[in-house]
């Protein structure tokens, strides 16, 4: 695989060994070993839950490849059973969808804000559904700003469907509504006057995640484990989903359909996406159990990359961060240069405290030169040098984001997959190829560099989506992608621009299937840095496989549960009908 | 009459006490309150001390469907609201008699990480004051400061371990925190695991009770817990002790207990993200007393007022208990037939071929200064005037007096027992006096009644519903006619609320009538002279909403509800090691490092000796061994130290450098010459 590589430490192998590493690497990733995205993740909000957004995914829609669909969750933990008042949209806030096509300007390139209402059918019952007719029944109006623009409304009148609660309540009749869920859920999706595709209402969470060994101070449970079997703390939950299709060419800064781009890898299809909701400053309770609002409008809760504020924002700046727009994230840039999660990866802090991350050992020691430990230096001691020039870590590119001081070891990575998006740019391309060490050019596998310097989901659009029925569809996203670029001969025998299988997953935007999770803290083990040449400590400079014991560890690292408790719709909103209150399945959520 | 009575007992004792199938008490009952479960009171306990005749347990929960392993931000008590338990025990005093108040404070050991639990510190770490006042809220005193909240049960890592807090296990953590008030109440705060059950599923898919497939709603979930144990004395409204009472139905002795939560009127969030600015008068929010008033008595439209207010202004929500919405349901004439689940109840229309008290008729009506109720509850001398008020509400006899007034030993309120056949209005068997008439929604206590064994045979989850039944039926307590003795379970809901009494049950089948049939207005399918234990007698009693008993047991001692379900479960998991380069720090008191690297003319080693040493020097190698420099430093005492590396015609490549200081050495060092 690698016989195209004549990086000065890897020169000599055989087609042998070379046979022998993609074994490793394809066992490696047969079986893997997670945190809730952003559920309950900071004190103010997770108790608010109307306002607690819990999910955001941006991807090609596999269905409709000229569109893009943007997904975002709120409101956790929803009992399908729990009545008689089941959770809905809150009125009184801003639910909002932010999207940034451009560096040109710091504001929002296009915002979606959706509005929700309620009424009560039948107040005189205190049921929620009863003969027909629907409490607390929600309804909502989305209006859409482009470039900073007044808000125009584009779908009036939209309808969330109930919940799910059971036979009675939804098809029988005359109790209830006499329909199907299916129907509701269905009759619920409509057109905005520009195009999109709109849904809002319950859905099962498609999240998953060891929430209880996760939080039990990292006590991950890697799936298929014959220890303790990890348990999906979110399964069997429902949440309410914000789901939006929208053409390509409303995203893209120019108009542009995917068709048009220059190729798969095209930087001016790069889109930043992230999804809050607000409040009005003042509440006021008044008598007989009323409430006003009133005051500025003031955000609660955001999301953008998941598990940001869930796992890299430390407890006292985790109400901050919710409140402050990306547009001032370099305050939170610490938490991602230094982050918290690699002193559990690391035998000189907690690492020997953490035992389930065991596999995963960042880097003291890559390339017998480099250690991207906290506090290290990294690759500093680069900076300025020769070794760089031409690359993204030159100073006349991004050297002052990338390698800022020599004690932010994680700026060249992690930093970069959060505030930037990762740019077709030496040394962000794969080892494959690589003919001068890690420096030099190889192998492109993502551009979603829109350097906007804040935390957003970012989707480079002209990325083909994978069919969710290839053989080498993965839910490890970006992860997979790069050990096929390495190791499958379909892929590894040049340096163009080629499509690999899940190039299009995370963190080059994010599919329902793909495992943040583990990416995540595969991310945080440095497995970035050893796609793209800067290996783990036991490679051997003598030219010997890279693909050493370490690699082979944090490849087949996974964080728990690594797919959703149910499947997948086929078409939009893709997200999943509601677990129904009255007879769903059950299964151990902890 | 006995043998039917026999009969009725023998079935009761097979089916009613065995699985039963259920409602929240008051989980995410009101649209508002759904909204801010910090605030949301779920369940309100107060019970006779199985462990103490002189203490009276008072138990306030809050925040539903707590997900044990629902982190990084476990639920806890929140700040800036007064969460408090407030106790009639005199009519003549307006107002609360006594009130505690708990307000919680919420701290962050260690805010750089986004654990809960780390190194033996604790976020979002809460503590409490609570405070008492004995005149109507005038004035406080504070009599627990500093209580300790324990952590929630997140798992052995967080709460055993070296890496946690250390503790024993979790219990300890649960037992230290229970505080004894400087006036001698016990108090645990905390969280617990949600005593109560239901089947939620089905009670609101329009009522879907089902017998079959009935499943705990709440069972794996926890809540918070405010629990208080005081003796009868500090309630009892002249002071007395449960053995100064005349009788274990001594009216004296009755309390009314409800819980609520209440928030400033004015929350102003921050900008910054900083905890919100809270401002203007307290306002109540959340209230409970009576379990499942605000969940299936009161209709949507009127929750969140009723919330809002306290009991003394509960005269305006008297319709709902008049006519229940629930009392449709067990109607034919209105959706009985559409709600087959509740099809084994069925509201009398034609008792003792008279009364009907379906919903907007008379019920007994007709009755009304009828000479026959002298001497009764019901004349106008006592309080016919509420339990008769007109000819369409016909529930004001019996459900609205069991949540706003309570019941009085007087008659026609005492078992049929000893009452001559077909005269309910008689005298009969005391099983029951709970009667505070304060006109408000309160659980209500009598506080004399002698606890019941809860390893008893006769135990029962349903309460007064079993003290009748047996009162009835059982020889132990029919042979002696209308003397005044103790049944079991005398001491359970309606009569206060134990932990196991199973509320939605009991009050079903009282919207169903039983509670009428006990004191002698039996079933439509009655024959004057025949038994009184007809088949919709039977039907009625041995209907179950479901569930019937809680998904764990309860502790024997205070606070009697369980210890919380711990998030984590089960051995730990032990990732493949993986290989680190020499890392020895600690173990080594030299240290090497190179700057740059990859260099092109130079490179400058920084060492660290915290040793003195007289033997320094530095080797670096090539990449298959070779010796290619050596820089000797000699002697030097302990420091960091820096020197400059530079060597003509040094090839392109990888090099090694290793550090020696007398019998030490350092990890070796790779550098990177480039041309």
């Amino acid at each position: 695989m690698f016989n195209i590589v004549k990086s000065r430490f890897t020169e000599k192998k055989s087609i042998n060994k070379t046979k022998q590493w993609m074994l490793t690497l394809c066992l490696a990733t047969a079986s893997l070993v997670s945190s809730a995205s952003s559920h309950r993740e900071a004190p103010l909000i997770s108790n608010d839950p109307l306002c607690d957004n819990t999910d955001l995914y941006a991807f090609r829609s596999p269905d409709d490849p000229n569109t893009v669909t943007i997904i975002a969750n709120y409101i956790p933990f929803e009992s399908p059973e729990g009545g008689p008042n089941y959770y809905t949209f809150g009125s009184n806030i801003r639910y909002e969808i932010h999207i940034k096509n451009k560096t040109s300007t710091t504001t929002d390139d296009i915002t979606y804000r959706f509005t929700f209402s309620q009424i009560n059918e039948d107040a005189s019952t205190f049921f929620n559904i009863r003969l027909a007719k629907q409490n607390i029944k929600t309804t909502y109006i989305c209006e859409k700003s482009v470039n900073g623009g007044a808000f125009t409304t584009v779908v009036t009148n939209g309808v969330v469907p109930p919940a799910n609660i059971g036979p009675r309540s939804i098809e029988s009749t005359p109790v209830g509504l006499n329909t199907t869920y299916g129907a509701l859920m269905t009759n619920a999706i409509t057109t905005a006057t520009g195009g999109e595709k709109v849904f809002c209402g319950p859905v099962d969470d498609p999240f998953f995640v060891d929430l209880a060994g996760a939080f039990d101070l990292g006590a991950f449970r890697p799936e298929g484990n014959t220890t303790n079997a990890t348990k999906d703390g979110l399964s069997r939950f429902n949440c309410h989903s914000i789901a939006l299709k929208i053409p390509i060419n409303l995203l893209q800064k120019d108009g542009k359909t995917a068709a048009q781009a220059a190729n798969i890898l095209d930087g001016d299809f790069v889109i930043g996406v992230w999804a809050s909701a607000s409040r009005q400053q003042i509440k006021t309770l008044g008598a007989n159990g009323s409430v006003s609002y009133s005051g500025a409008w003031t955000q609660v809760s955001r999301l953008g990359m998941p598990l940001t504020n869930e796992a890299i924002i430390p407890v006292g700046m985790k109400d901050k961060w919710n409140a402050t727009t990306p547009a001032n994230d370099l305050q939170f840039a610490k938490y991602f240069t230094n982050p918290e999660l690699a002193l559990y990866m690391d035998d000189t802090q907690f690492g020997g405290a953490v035992p389930a991350l065991n596999a995963l050992r960042i880097q003291n020691h890559s390339l017998g030169a480099y250690d991207f430990r906290n506090g290290k230096a990294g690759l500093y001691s680069l900076k300025g040098s020769g070794a760089v020039k031409g690359t993204a870590l030159d100073e006349a590119a991004f050297g002052g984001v990338l390698l800022p001081d020599a004690k932010s070891p994680r700026a060249v990575d992690i930093l970069p997959i959060f505030y930037t998006g990762v740019p077709n740019l030496a040394p962000y391309q794969l080892a494959t190829g690589k003919t001068g060490g890690p420096l030099s050019a190889g192998k492109p596998f993502i551009n979603n560099f829109l350097p906007t310097l804040g935390d957003m989901l970012r989707l480079n659009m002209a990325v083909p989506p994978t069919p969710r029925n290839d053989a080498k569809f993965s839910s490890l996203g970006i992860v997979n992608a790069a050990v096929l670029g390495l190791t499958d001969a379909a892929y590894n025998t040049n340096t163009s621009i080629q499509f690999i299988p899940n190039m299009d997953g995370f963190p080059n935007g994010r599919r329902l299937e793909d495992d943040v999770t583990t990416i995540e803290l595969q991310a945080v083990g440095g497995v970035a840095l050893a796609a793209i040449g800067l290996w783990y400590d036991d490679y051997k400079l003598d030219g010997s496989s890279p693909v050493t014991t370490n690699l082979v560890n944090v490849l087949s690292f996974s964080a728990g549960p690594t797919k959703n408790d149910t499947t997948f719709k086929t078409a939009f909103p893709y997200v999943q009908t509601p677990w129904r209150g009255y007879d769903y399945t059950q299964k151990a959520r902890f | 009459m006995k043998q039917y009575f026999k009969k009725i007992t023998a079935l009761l004792l097979c089916t009613t006490t065995l699985g039963f199938s259920a409602m929240a008490s008051s989980h995410r009952e009101a649209p508002l309150i759904s909204n801010d479960p910090l605030a949301d009171n779920t369940d309100l306990y107060a019970f006779k001390s199985p462990t103490d005749a002189e203490k009276i347990i008072l138990i306030a929960n809050y925040i539903p469907f707590e997900h044990p392993a629902g982190g990084p931000n476990w639920y806890t008590f929140g700040e800036n609201i007064r969460y408090e338990i407030h106790i009639d025990n005199n009519t003549s005093t307006s107002g609360d008699d006594i009130i505690y108040r708990f307000t919680f404070t919420n701290t962050n050991e260690d805010g750089t990480t986004f654990f809960n639990i780390r190194l033996g510190k604790q976020n979002v770490k809460t503590t409490y004051t609570c405070e008492r006042s004995v005149n109507g809220g005038t004035s406080f005193t504070a009599i627990v400061t500093n209580g300790v909240v324990p952590p929630n049960n997140i798992g052995p890592r967080s709460i055993e371990s070296g890496v946690g807090l250390g503790a024993t296990d979790y219990n300890s953590l649960m037992t230290a925190a229970i505080a004894t008030s400087t006036t001698g109440e016990k108090v645990f705060c905390g969280p617990i695991d949600d005593p109560f059950f239901v089947d939620l599923g089905g009670a609101f898919d329009a009522g879907g009770f089902r017998t079959a497939g009935a499943r705990d709603g709440v069972a794996k979930f926890n809540c918070h817990t405010i629990a208080i144990e005081v003796p009868v004395a500090t309630l009892q409204k002249t002071g007395k002790t449960v053995a100064q009472a005349a009788n274990i139905l001594d009216g004296e002795y009755v309390i009314g207990v409800y819980a609520n939560a209440s928030r400033p009127a004015i929350t102003t969030l921050s900008a910054a993200g900083d905890k919100p600015a809270t401002s203007g008068a307290w306002a109540q929010v959340s209230r409970l007393g009576m379990p499942l008033t605000n969940e299936a008595v009161i209709a949507i439209g009127d929750k969140d007022k009723w919330n809002s207010v306290a009991p003394s202004a509960d005269g305006q929500f008297v319709p709902y208990f008049k006519n229940p919405e629930l009392a449709l349901y067990m109607d034919d004439s209105q959706f009985g037939g559409a709600v087959p689940g509740l099809a084994k109840l069925r509201i009398q229309k034609a008792s003792l071929g008279a009364f009907d008290f379906r919903n907007g008729k008379p019920g007994l009506f007709p009755l009304k200064g009828n000479p026959a109720l002298d001497g009764t509850a019901l004349s106008e001398a006592n309080f016919g005037s509420i339990l008769l008020p007109d000819n369409q509400s016909p529930r004001a006899v019996d459900i609205l007096p069991a949540f706003y007034t309570g019941v009085p030993n007087l008659r026609p309120y005492q078992l049929a027992t000893g009452k001559p056949t077909g005269n309910p209005l008689a005298a009969g068997k005391p099983f029951i006096n709970n009667f505070l008439p304060t006109l408000g929604d309160y659980l209500r206590l009598n506080m004399a009644v002698p606890a019941t064994p809860r390893n008893s045979a006769d135990f029962s989850p349903l309460g007064i519903v079993q003290a009748a039944v047996l009162g009835l039926t059982d020889a132990r307590y029919t042979t002696s006619g209308t003397a005044l003795q103790f049944i079991p379970n005398m001491d359970g809901f309606p009569n206060g609320r134990r932990l196991e009494d199973d509320v939605t049950t009991i009050e079903l089948q009282a919207v169903g009538g039983v509670v009428l049939a006990a004191i002698g207005l039996w079933y439509d399918d009655y024959v004057l002279g025949g038994s009184p234990v007809t088949p919709q007698l039977l039907n009625t009693i041995t209907f179950k909403e479901g569930v019937g008993k809680n998904d764990t047991t309860f502790k024997p001692a205070f606070p009697f509800v369980q210890t919380p379900w711990r998030g984590y479960t089960g051995a730990g998991y032990t990732g493949p090691k993986s290989n680190t380069f020499n890392l020895g720090v600690g173990a080594t008191p030299i240290a090497l490092t190179a700057f740059p690297s990859p260099f092109k003319a130079s490179t400058t080693f920084h060492y660290k000796l915290t040793t003195d040493a007289s033997n320094v020097k530095i080797d670096i190698t090539d990449a298959i061994g070779r010796k290619i420099a050596t820089i000797d430093e000699g002697s030097k005492s302990k420091g960091d130290y820096y020197v400059q590396f530079t060597k003509a015609n040094l090839a392109a490549g990888a090099y090694y450098a290793k550090m020696y200081a007398d019998g030490l050495k350092s990890s070796t060092v790779g550098i990177i010459k480039i041309n």
